[in-house]
């Protein structure tokens, strides 16, 4: 006998992979994004990008947006939708615990994340190169917390809107400035203060920062680590609370 | 009455399936279900009945733990569904109103879902209610009828004690109706506990064995379907045109007929069940044989109608109508 959570983990996989939203947003924006902009500033070290090649840069930068895209735009949209047309309710009266439905999401985010990440890796590898990983153990960490911590406050978001459209509205709103500011767009260097600002205070900065500098070995973070976890934590236990696990 | 008290709690008899004392139930002040008793025994077609708001749904979430009651005990199938809510929808077959499956969900794929491995042969109830063929399908494109045989499939699959069935036929064009009514039916025969929620009265008369009337959180009458109507329907009326003028007073005379009234030629006969027949007899006696002839049998939703434009005086209700089983 199978037990529910796995059934429900089995199905939600599998329906997520028919999911135009998810095929268009989370596997296919981040690796065409990272096409276009890591070949606008070419491959020659700037002090733009730390003294990095520009396209190592977003290569070990669009991780992320491939993690901002599950957590504020999949999720919300998903789990809002089951809400709205009651799926949720079928699946608590069929008797499937609350908590099944939680763990299914957190698995379905980490394997979206996982395979959007390798396919950016695929694709990114023949056209730009793999930039060499300079500690390992830092840039998991800062992948595995800002999965974690993203994809929760994917679920909050889900469980707060009344509506997929208000979460692909208020998931949208939050996605772009996020992505340009903290993750895919210019970098850093070349913007003006106000929105350098703005950006540093970005959650997804935070992850950026986190994976970027040990990846490329300009940098330990352990401050912004330090940040990204607790951003897990208490994404985590607010989601959870919510959900009312 | 199955109910008994042992130690000053109101216990359940093993025939009882679903029993509920004094549930209360309000959103945001307004109370939608109040001191509600019902007992639901083994095998039985029980149908909940009333308007919109009248608190039927809200009954059935609390007796499946999907909410949680201000007050009031209840027991299905001897569990608590407010301690074990969990435990209580596992042994629930649900149908619930207002409800889907993601839309790319097939139906083999959700008939997976929801099998916990102590069910029923997928494959014989996909065949029985017609979805063989359609079982690659995805929910999004089921039509109505489609959609409700599968969620009676899964209502079905983990072989439950009892099935609750919130509106199932809602939107379903007559044929399908009348193929998930069979399927109820079929359940029936099986021996398995059905509470139905329904709008439907012509599929409450079909389907229960016995209906409870609600308004407001309150039980206003319950009994077999026939027995509602005899105690709330009113009358039958035979009408037709009548070439004798000396037919009415013949016509007031007969057993069961109450009233008379001619307009024109037109005579309209009120009385019980049986001065239909009585009618009818003394008809072909006077050799008047009206080819307009026409009846209007009293039926359950002239006696809910009759039910629910009664004044609603809530002690009234406890006194005298509340349990009248």
């Amino acid at each position: 006998m199978t037990s529910a959570a796995t059934r429900l983990i089995r199905a939600e996989l599998r329906l997520t992979m028919r999911d135009p939203l998810v095929l268009t947003f989370v596997l296919v924006f981040p690796i065409v994004t990272m096409l276009i902009i890591g070949g606008a500033f070419g491959t020659t070290p700037d002090v733009a990008f730390e003294h990095q090649n520009p396209a190592h840069w977003y290569v070990a930068s669009y991780f992320t947006v491939v993690i901002a895209a599950t957590g504020l735009v999949m999720l919300p949209v998903h789990l809002a939708a089951y809400r709205e047309r009651g799926v949720l309710r079928r699946f608590a009266a069929a008797g499937f615990p609350r908590w099944s439905f939680a763990l299914a999401e957190l698995t379905l985010g980490l394997a979206t994340i996982a395979v959007a990440g390798v396919l950016l890796l695929v694709v990114a590898a023949p056209v730009y190169g793999i930039p060499a990983v300079h500690d390992l153990g830092r840039v998991a960490l800062g992948l595995l917390f800002g999965s974690i911590g993203f994809i929760s406050i994917g679920v909050l978001l889900g469980t707060l809107l009344p509506s997929a459209r208000a979460a692909q509205a208020v998931g949208l709103m939050l996605f772009f400035p996020s992505f340009l500011l903290g993750a895919g767009g210019p970098p850093p260097h070349v913007m003006g203060s106000a929105l350098r600002h703005v950006g540093d205070a970005l959650p997804l900065t935070w992850v950026t920062t986190s994976i970027r500098q040990p990846w490329l070995g300009i940098g330990t973070p352990t401050g912004t680590l330090v940040q990204v976890i607790a951003l897990a934590v208490v994404a985590t236990a607010v989601a959870a609370r919510r959900a009312a696990l | 009455m199955s109910v008994s008290m042992i130690d000053g709690m109101t216990t359940m008899d093993s025939e009882d399936v679903v029993t509920v004392r004094g549930l209360r139930k309000s959103y945001g002040g307004r109370v939608v279900v109040d001191e509600m008793d019902l007992d639901v025994r083994a095998g039985e077609v029980v149908g909940l009945i009333g308007a919109n708001g009248a608190g039927k749904t809200t009954t059935v979430e609390c007796i499946q733990g999907l909410r949680r009651p201000d007050a009031g005990t209840l027991r299905v199938l001897g569990t608590d569904p407010v301690r074990e809510p969990g435990r209580v929808r596992t042994l629930i077959g649900s149908q619930l109103q207002d409800s889907a499956l993601p839309d790319r969900l097939r139906v083999s794929e959700a008939v997976d879902l929801f099998a916990t491995g102590r069910g029923r042969d997928r494959h014989e109830l996909l065949e029985r209610f017609g979805l063989t063929a359609r079982r690659r399908a995805a929910f999004a494109s089921l039509s109505g009828g489609e959609r409700q045989r599968l969620f009676l499939v899964l209502a079905l699959l983990n072989r439950p004690r009892l099935v609750v069935l919130d509106e199932l036929t809602q939107g379903l064009d007559p044929a399908a109706r009348r193929d998930v009514w069979a399927a109820v039916a079929q359940l029936q025969r099986e021996g398995t506990t059905v509470l139905l929620v329904t709008h439907e009265l012509d599929e409450a008369e079909a389907l229960c064995g016995r209906v409870i009337a609600m308004r407001n959180g309150r039980i206003l009458d319950q009994g077999r379907p026939a027995e509602l109507v005899a105690r709330h329907a009113g009358w039958a009326r035979i009408s037709f045109t009548a070439r004798d003028p000396g037919l009415v007073e013949g016509l007031r005379r007969l057993p069961g007929v109450r009233q008379v009234d001619i307009a024109a030629d037109r005579v309209q006969v009120h009385g019980d069940r049986r001065s239909i027949a009585q009618v009818g007899a003394e008809l072909v006696r006077r050799g008047e044989v009206p080819a307009d002839l026409d009846v209007v049998l009293p039926d359950l939703e002239a006696a809910l109608l009759h039910l629910l434009d009664a004044p609603l005086d809530p002690k009234a209700d406890d006194r005298e109508l509340v349990n009248l089983r």
